[in-house]
């Protein structure tokens, strides 16, 4: 006998062969007449050239903002409901294409940017004397690979643990929310480093979604996020309180440069020799200086001497003799008896007369 | 026995050595103990760092789990 549902049944049946066939499917397409009820329940049907598929998603689960016109792939499942009306079920929502991801983008920075979870002053410097880190990235990705080869070159001692997830895809913020989660509360590090390397702007969507981005945001260890190439910008970039380029800037951020380190040392001590070397010749200087007021003292006094001798000399009575000149000594008065000393006589004289010269 | 210093307390103390030289307690007359002092510091801190390697573990843990 050929089975007979009451329609309550076939519903069930046909939602069990739905969930059996596609328990988790992706729908990629437009989003259009989006519209929230209640404040609750977002509607919208989601197509393409030729068909349309409507979709529901409760509003607490919506953490992409949509507008008629994006692109946007779908996780979730087909539902039949009670009455009758085919609907898929939403369980995670990504924008797709450049332009669809600028536009979630921007309508979702600009809310997270007013409720201030941007704002300078929630930025957390860099620990000090880093030793512990936890890196969220996917260990098989190249960025991953880069960014352990840069810190092993510059530096040594670090305690890194790496929580292997997703970074890219539908999953991604999931994982790396549980990762965040994991270094929280069951983890002594001092960073949280998010790293992933370059890819297409698909690729890197999944760094813009919002619980994610909250999720840095109140992290209780300070977040930096290397995402991407150079002129990427992701929203978790700009909610981590640290950001590196690339995941080979994080690590050339995160550790200091021991061969710069050892040159820095070498140049110091270089320094410190050229000091005492310095000092020494300062000291001499000085010394040299000592000596040479010495001498230049002991010349002066010897030109005094030397001086004084001259004028001795110069005074010596025998000089005057030798030049004809006679000493006369006596009294010098009419009728005394006085002597007359030359350079080979002395005569015997007596005074007739005195006058004065003038 | 005295606490194995870290090396970024090796550096510090080098540092502090090496300022010592431009600083106005500088004198010749300590300067070639210091100096002594700094090279030896040197050389271990070199040592150090040739010898110093990172730990790095994956977590044993699936994070596509909820």
């Amino acid at each position: 006998m050929e089975p007979r549902f009451t329609v309550s049944e076939f519903i069930d049946v046909v939602n069990q062969t739905l969930d059996y066939a596609y328990a988790s499917t992706l729908v990629e397409g437009e989003v259009s007449e989006l519209k929230t009820s209640q404040g609750k329940w977002v509607f919208f049907s989601l197509k393409d050239e030729t068909s349309s598929l409507p979709c529901f998603i409760p509003l607490f689960k919506l953490k992409v903002p949509l507008e008629d016109g994006m692109k946007v792939v779908l996780r979730g499942h087909p539902k039949l409901t009670a009455w009758g009306k085919f609907s898929f079920t939403i369980e995670q929502i990504m924008p797709v294409g450049e332009g669809s991801i600028k536009k979630a983008f921007e309508m979702l920075k600009k809310k997270l940017e007013k409720e201030g979870l941007f704002s300078p002053e929630r930025k957390r410097p860099l620990p000090e004397n880093l030793v512990n880190i936890g890196v969220i990235s996917s260990t098989g990705a190249a960025g991953y690979a880069d960014f352990c080869k840069i810190v092993n070159a510059r530096w040594g001692g670090l305690k890194i643990q790496t929580a292997h997830t997703q970074v890219q895809g539908l999953d991604a913020p999931a994982q790396i929310i549980r990762a965040l989660r994991y270094f929280n509360e069951k983890s002594e590090v001092q960073l949280i480093v998010i790293i992933r390397g370059g890819g297409s702007k698909d690729d890197l969507a999944c760094f813009n979604d919002e619980g994610l981005v909250r999720e840095i945001a109140s992290s209780k260890i300070p977040v930096m996020t290397g995402i991407g190439h150079e002129v990427d910008e992701s929203l978790a970039d700009l909610a981590a309180d640290l950001h590196g380029s690339t995941p080979s800037n994080v690590a050339e951020l995160i550790t200091p440069d021991k061969e710069a380190l050892v040159a820095r040392i070498a140049q110091n001590i270089k320094g410190a020799r050229s000091k005492i070397a310095q000092a020494i010749i300062t000291a001499y200087e000085s010394l040299k200086n000592v000596r040479e007021n010495m001498a230049s003292r002991i010349n002066t006094e010897i030109e005094k001497i030397r001086s004084n001798l001259k004028l001795i000399e110069r005074l010596n009575p025998e000089l005057v003799l030798k030049q004809g000149y006679s000493i006369v000594s006596g009294k010098l008065a009419p009728g005394s008896i006085v002597e007359i000393t030359t350079i080979e006589n002395i005569a015997t004289a007596e005074i007739k007369a005195v006058k004065e010269r003038k | 026995m005295a606490e194995k210093k870290t090396i970024s307390q090796k550096i510090a103390e080098l540092d502090e050595l090496t300022n010592w030289f431009y600083s106005e307690d500088f004198s010749l007359d300590k300067s070639t103990e210091k100096y002594q002092k700094a090279t030896n510091l040197a050389k271990e801190i070199e040592e150090d760092l040739k010898n110093l390697k990172n730990e790095i573990t994956v977590i044993d843990k699936d994070f596509a789990k909820e």
